[in-house]
């Protein structure tokens, strides 16, 4: 990492081709091979052919990262704020899931499918919610008592805002209830506004930990546990996702009579956002568990 | 077929053999390749190559010339490369002595 320092400047003359594709590898290469990698575009006139095979090659390079880029410890970090974040979207699609399936005062007609599926999605949602508790704790203290010592307030705020932003938000929406006297429940605009601010507050409440990661640069057996509980709860996350989707569509061909389930897009969007969150929580999960291993 | 069969040339091989005379950087490896085994290895290509050799100690990266970065063989890169090449030299042998074989029937 030392080069990155006294590496010449980038070259400014650069094309902007050759930058973008340079720009999609992940930061621990860009930080060693950056300045030849440009300069070799630049050597081969940076043509579309060069630029698509540097382009390809950033899949398998952020899928299983040179093991000399990193250090061991830098790379569980890094991958664990990284599962952090995305574990939280699929928690908090799950939570929409839940609000629109089980929590509807009308439950749909009977199936077995269906029903399997709510059990195994509760089931796994709570245990991947227990096992990143208790798997993050003993590195949370670590973090805290850690923070407490250097007396940074910013990285006991990063530290806290697991609670403090969930908090923010219940509170937020029961403010909201009492204004909205409607017998019939919120309005759609409402529900989306609600739910796009519990992404939010879901977003903010896993970065804190993950910025307070890059700050306080832990090490040791708590990084190598929480990495590894991490993993364990994506992967029960995942099964959650599964289950959730399976219930769907169930719910889309078995109980088209009921609420909006017979309509396709709102599965379909559901379905795309859960396997984009699930394949960067499985993505960075995994490489913080191969990390953790070695 | 030529060209189907070039995929078959393993890029590591190639780098390593490129680099067994004297150190280059990325563009001259590429070129190196082209002009003396006949192979184009693309920029992604060889970044990924370059990145995985160096990762095993077959290479190792030096001192920057200007922007561009040469690489230079290990003792252990060069150990490997020598056990590969004998490897090859035994397949061209049978290869070679098969096919003139087939040859010799084909001409009774």
């Amino acid at each position: 990492m030392s080069d990155r320092r006294n590496a010449p400047d980038p070259q400014p003359e650069a094309p902007l081709l050759a930058r973008a594709v340079v720009a999609l590898y992940p930061p621990a290469w860009r930080a060693r091979y950056r300045q030849e990698a440009l300069e070799l575009l630049c050597d081969l006139d940076c043509g579309m052919r060069a630029a698509a095979s540097m382009a390809w090659r950033a899949v398998p390079a952020w899928l299983w990262p040179p093991r000399h880029l990193h250090d061991r410890a830098e790379r569980m970090r890094a991958s664990l704020a990284a599962a952090l974040v995305a574990w939280s979207m699929l928690a908090g699609l799950g939570l929409v899931f839940e609000q629109l399936t089980q929590q509807q005062p009308i439950r749909p007609p009977g199936h077995a499918v269906i029903g399997w599926s709510y059990a195994v999605f509760d089931g796994a949602f709570v245990l991947s919610g227990l096992i990143l508790a208790a798997g993050g704790l003993p590195l949370w203290l670590l973090m805290l008592r850690r923070a407490r010592r250097l007396r940074s307030a910013r990285d006991t705020v990063y530290l806290l805002l697991p609670a403090l932003a969930p908090a923010a938000f219940l509170g937020g929406v029961a403010i909201l209830a009492r204004f909205i006297s409607n017998p019939d429940g919120i309005g759609p605009w409402w529900f989306l506004a609600v739910t796009m601010a519990g992404f939010g507050a879901a977003a903010t409440a896993a970065a804190g930990p993950g910025l307070a990661l890059r700050r306080l640069r832990p090490r040791g057996p708590a990084v190598r546990l929480a990495t590894t509980a991490c993993a364990l709860a994506t992967a029960t996350m995942l099964l959650a996702g599964v289950a959730s989707v399976i219930a769907g569509a169930g719910l889309s061909a078995w109980a088209r009579g009921f609420a909006g389930y017979h309509q396709a897009a709102p599965i379909g969007v559901y379905l795309v956002l859960v396997v984009a969150a699930g394949t960067v929580a499985a993505v960075s999960a995994g490489r913080g568990a191969r990390a953790a291993r070695r | 077929m030529v060209e189907e069969l070039d995929r078959w040339a393993d890029p590591p091989l190639l780098v390593l053999a490129s680099l067994a005379d004297e150190p280059r950087h990325g563009y001259a490896i590429i070129q190196d390749v082209a002009q003396t085994m006949g192979v184009h290895l693309s920029a992604g290509t060889l970044y990924a190559v370059i990145s995985r050799l160096e990762a095993r100690g077959l290479i190792e990266p030096l001192t920057r010339d200007g922007r561009r970065r040469p690489y230079a063989i290990t003792a252990t890169g060069a150990e490997e490369l020598a056990q590969q090449s004998e490897r090859m030299r035994q397949v061209a042998r049978v290869a070679r002595a098969r096919l003139s074989t087939r040859t010799g029937m084909a001409g009774a």
